[in-house]
């Protein structure tokens, strides 16, 4: 199901209410001119599965954050900024999660190079 | 009085892994735990772009390495997904069996790994370890590897199951079924292991469902939500399976789960045996095609011993665009403050050991 941006907080809230209360994954696909923003939530008594989509230009890149309708997306969230540069309004800076190096690239964007030689050690 | 803040790992014996927590205390009594992982993060996601499809079973066996044989099915049905190609039924149920063997030693790994993170029950250690040996024994047979089998390929398995593995998986299978009742009793009546497990480390359904737990940690919650049940795939909906949970959401319920599904498995193992259908199990050959993707996207969910563990894949035709892999250790992990609030320091590894975590899948 696609959706704008600024409907996401809405939409997911209204969703909880109506059962898709568990949050499976969120997760980002550069599609270099654009980047989709996956959110995929069940219904877990019902067995059912939905996924929200937002498209973002690469210029624009955030997205408000769920972490008061999702307490799941915490960590999903993180692992988002930091493997595609997606910022997370809402939310204050905490420490890198998963990469380990200088938090300023972005190692599952198209535009990483990602077999240069590294020179930030 | 002040908090006093220790910090345990990112090497340490009871983190099964690289994984480094930061701990405040308030004299005995865990404040807030902060798990830091990353420190096996070595970009699966980014490196399997630039390979072809059927490259990558190797670096996805190594995600999880204590079950290599469910990530590498999860990977290779993915594909399969995007590249339109079916898997015939005696392949099916082979791959099932394979897969609930897995699960079988995983399992025993968890519970020996366990046992020896409570302290002092050796003896229990050494017999989920012996008795896995046996099931990784029985998957030597069938794949020719003790671990990281890479036994996947295309529409089904790259060697058949040798003529007498069900012989052999059925007297293995007789054999287990009696030692579950004995590991039972080995530890459900010592002291020490009753009261670091009941009522420690409680997760009530609503915060399991919250926090986005997978698996045996969700189950035990009193969610018996199991991919195996409520989506089911190759056989498990003609093998009258049956999902196993409890409602109590401690250390115990975690630990009863894990026992009650491996009883369930060795059934399942067995049921299968009897009914898997006559025909080959073989895959297609790899170096006789090209494989080009049909769909664009594909996404697969498996119910792995660790929890629901989901592929996203994004196609280019030989090989993937994006694959975004949900590892349900990396949530678990992210849970485990909820969990160990409120308990002693010691038994915060008695919590830890029951979310069952392999860093390398945490981390990716």
């Amino acid at each position: 199901m696609k959706i704008e941006r600024e409907r996401l907080a809405s939409k997911l809230a209204e969703m909880k209410k109506s059962g898709f209360a568990y949050l499976v994954k969120i997760t980002a696909v550069d599609y270099i001119k654009s980047i989709t923003i996956l959110y995929f939530i069940r219904d877990i008594d019902a067995a059912k599965d939905e996924a929200l989509e937002i498209e973002l230009d690469p210029a624009d890149l955030w997205v408000p954050t769920v972490m008061h309708i999702y307490p799941a997306a915490d960590w999903y969230e993180r692992e988002l900024s930091e493997m595609f540069g997606v910022e997370i309004k809402g939310r204050k800076a905490e420490r890198l999660l998963l990469e380990k190096w200088d938090g300023k690239s972005f190692p599952l964007r198209k535009s990483f190079a990602w077999n240069a030689p590294y020179e930030g050690m | 009085m002040p908090l006093t803040r220790i910090n345990i790992g990112p090497v340490h014996p009871s983190t099964h892994g690289v994984c480094r927590l930061v701990v405040d205390l308030d004299g005995d009594t865990v404040v807030k735990v902060e798990p830091h992982c990353g420190f096996l993060h070595r970009g699966v996601e980014k490196l399997v772009e630039n390979r072809m499809f059927m490259q990558c079973p190797p670096y996805m066996e190594k995600l999880d390495y204590v079950a290599p044989m469910s990530v590498d099915e999860l990977y290779v049905s993915t594909v399969e997904k995007a590249l339109g190609v079916e898997v015939k039924e005696p392949a099916a149920y082979a791959r099932l069996i394979l897969l609930e063997l897995q699960r079988l030693a995983s399992h025993l790994f968890w519970f020996g790994a366990t046992c020896n993170d409570l302290g002092q029950m050796f003896t229990g250690f050494m017999w989920g370890f012996r008795d896995r040996d046996i099931v990784l024994k029985l998957l030597e047979e069938a794949t020719g590897q003790r671990m990281f089998y890479v036994n996947m390929r295309l529409g089904g398995l790259v060697r058949e199951l040798p003529p007498d593995f069900a012989e052999h998986a059925l007297s293995t299978m007789e054999y287990l079924e009696k030692r579950i009742p004995a590991y039972r009793n080995l530890v459900e009546k010592n002291p020490i292991f009753n009261e670091r497990m009941k009522g420690v480390g409680k997760l009530s359904r609503s915060d399991a469902i919250d926090l986005g737990v997978a698996g045996p940690v969700l189950r035990a919650s009193g969610v018996p939500y199991d991919v195996r049940k409520d989506v089911p795939y190759y056989a498990y909906s003609a093998l009258n399976f049956r999902a196993k949970s409890a409602s109590e959401g401690d250390n115990f319920a975690r630990y009863m789960v894990r026992m009650m599904e491996m009883q369930e498995s060795i059934r399942l193992v067995k049921e299968a045996l009897r009914k898997m259908p006559e025909g080959s199990a073989m895959g297609m050959p790899i170096k006789l095609i090209i494989p080009k993707a049909k769909n664009r996207i594909a996404m697969v969910s498996r119910e792995n011993p660790r929890g629901e563990e989901m592929m996203y894949l994004v196609a280019d035709p030989e090989k993937a665009y994006r694959l975004s892999i949900r590892a349900p250790t990396f949530i678990n992990l992210a849970a485990l403050n909820r969990m160990a609030e409120g308990c002693r320091m010691a038994d915060l590894f008695a919590i830890f050991s029951t979310l069952d975590l392999v860093m390398a899948d945490v981390d990716r």
